[in-house]
């Protein structure tokens, strides 16, 4: 399936979005020359070996900090685990992406039903202003590192209901947004699309 | 149930605040009634069997407001609709909570979208917008605003 790419980035990152797919391949700039952070999935007994040798090297060269980022940015980006809650008919979607057609647990995409347990907000629906401060105590109560991926139109911009006297225009305008997916709603594979996006953003995080 | 039936039932001495009982479509009845005796035309209706009240609405005439209570009867299977007008610029009418405390809810709409204001409500609060609104936004002075307009007034604590 040749679609385009349903999900954008926000504009400070407008050069990457083209590429986005292509990155996974690609070594990134500036990530320190880990083997084993380059694979994405390692057998168990495997694997404390590998961390062991190369986390004991790099610690020698390096130092600890330098460590930390890449390793915390790889587990994070293989196990996201969004607020399991919905506002309108995208959560129809949100659902059907956990479902055994599109599995969204492939991707370490487990929903958990409290927001301290979650790292990632997807907020899909229809945001009124009745449930904005709502929407934020459920921000606050997530903990850092957390992202936020506004799904389909009425969470991007208000959608059709812009102008409602009810309805806030983006959810923008109440928690900082990530990654935007258009679509009304947007499919679930516009969703994973988004969630592969986010990963690449996690991915080049420095800080 | 017809209209000539229901006036017939109605206790005498409503006649005061009764302004008519008519036919209308789709309802047994439409009983037009002066909101100062809201309350005890509503215990009338109520025990003539209506006791379900199904819908209050408000209805924005521009130069005054108009308040209907849609009520259904199990014994007749038959609905009756409600109307009392309210001045626009004192848009009040007492509360239906003692006789069908479904009008809760109800009313909470009908305060916070068309602005009449229901006496002696046990609860009016906001319910569909949040505390603190400061528009009746289906009122037809109310204007279709900017968001970001709608936001600075809208901001809650």
């Amino acid at each position: 399936m040749t679609a385009t790419p349903a999900a954008v980035a926000p504009p400070k990152n407008a050069s990457k979005v083209e590429s986005h797919r292509a990155d996974a391949e690609l070594p990134m700039a500036g990530e320190p020359a880990v083997p084993f952070l380059e694979i994405e999935a390692l057998r168990a007994r495997e694997f404390i070996p590998a961390a062991k040798e190369a986390l004991t090297d790099l610690i020698a060269e390096q130092g600890q900090s330098k460590l930390i980022r890449p390793v915390f940015n790889w587990a994070g980006r293989n196990s996201l685990f969004p607020l399991h809650w919905g506002l309108a008919c995208c959560a129809i979607e949100f659902a059907a992406a956990f479902g055994a057609r599109w599995d969204a647990e492939r991707f370490g995409v487990v929903p958990r039903s409290s927001p301290r347990q979650s790292d990632l907000m997807i907020v899909n629906g229809t945001v009124t202003w009745k449930v904005a401060h709502k929407l934020i105590t459920l921000y606050e109560q997530m903990p850092e590192p957390k992202w936020v991926i506004a799904m389909g139109n009425c969470a991007t911009g208000g959608g059709p209901f812009r102008t409602a006297y009810s309805v806030v225009p983006g959810v923008d305008k109440l928690v900082p947004v990530d990654v935007y997916i258009a679509g009304c709603p947007p499919r679930p594979e516009a969703m994973l699309d988004g969630i592969l996006l986010l990963e690449t953003l996690i991915r080049e995080r420095k800080e | 149930m017809k209209p000539e039936d229901l006036a017939r039932s109605l206790p005498p001495v409503l006649a005061p605040v009764l302004l008519g009982v008519e036919a209308f479509p789709g309802f047994a009845a439409r009983v037009r009634f002066r909101r100062e005796g809201a309350l005890d035309v509503f215990r009338a209706i109520h025990d003539l069997g209506f006791t379900h009240l199904a819908m209050i609405g408000g209805i924005d005439w521009v130069d005054h407001r108009e308040v209907i209570y849609t009520v259904w009867s199990d014994e007749a299977r038959t609905y009756l609709l409600l109307s009392t007008d309210v001045p626009a610029d004192d848009p009040r009418v007492e509360s239906a909570v003692p006789v069908w405390p479904s009008a809760n809810w109800h009313e909470r709409e009908a305060w916070e979208l068309v602005g009449i204001t229901f006496d002696h409500h046990p609860d009016l609060r906001h319910l569909l917008t949040p505390d603190g609104y400061a528009f009746h936004p289906l009122l037809r002075s109310f204007k279709i605003h900017e968001p970001e307009e709608l936001e600075v007034k809208t901001r809650h604590v």
